[in-house]
């Protein structure tokens, strides 16, 4: 086992073998073998291109992941970006979140710029000003969002979703051809990119491929592959004619 | 929570003229407690409510200070709880700017005393006292009754501020005039009550200050302060 770790007062840290580090303030701190910081953290910079794991609370205000890292005491920056596989316990607040690879988290993620094209699994709540997706997410509470534009390309799942602009666009097999979709449909019994969501709630809202229970808003557009079964609106409302949509009352 | 005091989301929305985007921003914000946030089944699906109340009085209220402050700032403000045991530096208080000499004669502070440290709750005092003067509605003893008055109220179940977090209360100053066998007297009461507290047709309701809503200007003052 190479053990390659340094520290100095608020040096930098580097773990290129195995081995630990303990925790405190750093500089910078990259670990690209497999390395393990034992307490709470703080630097301007973290750097995981190997195997990591964060026993303490991580702050920093960039945070990069390539490889397959752990936060098990929650992280807190301005910056993550995530290439690899990245799995956190607790808090998660994170102002720009830029996931390629996969992020899961058990609590909720408090962000203001949210960019997904990988998958994100969250516990809680999703917080954010701008949430786009590109990819497959599960989240356990309420995603909620200024502008929440989500291009369906594998499963999603919200409890509920709420904000000013929602937009839902079908993608995956939809944008490669119907064919495969249709195979796809017959064998698992249901399309394999779709939202599926409880309550949706916003001012201007445009779904596809979406299964709610109730859709509420000003102005909503229920496009095709949509299931809904209520939709309120106080405005406008237009359902593609390949929608299907239980109940639609004018409020 | 009776159901008679609960409004659902979309009346909240029509009522007040707001967006979904605003109340879902101002939830994200803190500025709407989660707990407020009641969620029901009913026939039309699921569906949230809130305690009615509540909910109007702190739209009411971030609609009104959103035009001065930022969105950041407001939450800041609502969230904060100043404790009863929170010490505010003097640098703080004479940069307030409006605590003069007659304030604290008033208030029955020591001039010295203002440069050292003052508890929240004298603050709140201070605060109170420079708003019935402003209207001027009120003489200077009906002030010393209100300052005594709060003193006293500051005695019971953890302190004024803790109650303020929890119910809408105001401090009225009332006159009644006793007219009797040809002499005729007026007393002057203080009375911290509910909003909706009726008084008998004889009293005059000189003036009437919203604890909470003071509370609140005196957070927002102190936090541009720190900021």
């Amino acid at each position: 086992m190479s053990d390659d770790s340094e520290r100095n007062r608020r040096g930098s840290a580097s773990i290129s073998g195995a081995g630990n580090i303990g925790g405190g303030d750093y500089e910078r701190v990259s670990i690209s073998g497999a390395g393990k910081v034992t307490g709470d953290i703080t630097a301007d910079e973290i750097k995981i291109s190997g195997s990591g794991k964060i026993q303490g609370l991580a702050r920093a205000v960039r945070v990069t992941t390539s490889g397959a890292a752990v936060f098990e005491a929650g992280i807190i920056a301005d910056e993550l970006r995530i290439s690899g596989s990245t799995r956190s316990h607790g808090v998660a607040e994170v102002k720009e979140l830029k996931c390629s690879g996969v992020f899961k988290t058990d609590g909720s993620l408090t962000s203001e710029y949210v960019k997904v094209s990988g998958s994100l699994a969250v516990g809680g709540d999703v917080s954010s000003e701008i949430f786009k997706t590109t990819g497959a997410f599960r989240i356990g509470g309420l995603l909620s969002a200024d502008h929440i534009e989500i291009n369906l390309a594998g499963r999603c799942e919200a409890r509920e979703i709420g904000g000013e602009r929602i937009e839902v666009r079908r993608g995956g097999w939809h944008q490669r051809g119907l064919i495969l979709d249709g195979l796809i449909r017959i064998f698992t019994g249901s399309s394999t990119s779709l939202l599926q969501c409880q309550v949706i709630e916003g001012d201007a809202v445009h779904l596809e491929d979406t299964e709610a229970d109730v859709v509420r808003g000003k102005r909503i557009v229920i496009g095709p592959g949509c299931d809904i079964k209520t939709v309120e609106y106080s405005e406008e409302l237009s359902v593609d004619e390949d929608a299907k949509v239980g109940k639609e009352r004018k409020t | 929570m009776h159901d008679d005091n609960l409004i659902s989301k979309k009346d909240v929305l029509a009522q007040m003229g707001i967006s979904y985007g605003q109340l879902y921003r101002w939830k994200r914000k803190g500025l709407i407690p989660e707990k407020w946030f009641i969620r029901r089944s009913t026939f039309t699906g699921q569906e949230t409510f809130f305690p009615k109340d509540r909910i109007i009085e702190r739209i009411e209220q971030i609609v009104r200070m959103k035009e001065d402050h930022a969105l950041d700032d407001l939450a800041q403000v609502i969230r904060r709880t100043i404790g009863d045991s929170m010490q505010i530096a003097p640098g703080n208080l004479s940069q307030l700017g409006w605590v003069d000499d007659d304030l604290a004669d008033l208030c029955g502070v020591d001039r010295d005393d203002l440069r050292q440290q003052v508890s929240a709750h004298v603050l709140l005092c201070l605060a109170v006292l420079r708003r019935f003067r402003a209207q001027d509605l009120v003489n200077r003893e009906e002030l010393l009754l209100v300052r005594r008055t709060l003193d006293k109220a500051n005695e019971v179940n953890g302190g004024l501020i803790d109650r303020l977090a929890q119910e809408t209360v105001v401090l009225h100053v009332l006159r009644k005039r006793l007219t009797a066998a040809g002499i005729s007297a007026e007393i002057s009461l203080a009375v911290i009550a509910a909003e909706s507290t009726v008084f008998d047709p004889e009293i005059e309701v000189v003036d009437s200050v919203d604890l909470a809503g003071i509370l609140n200007r005196l957070k927002l003052d102190l936090a541009e302060e720190e900021a």
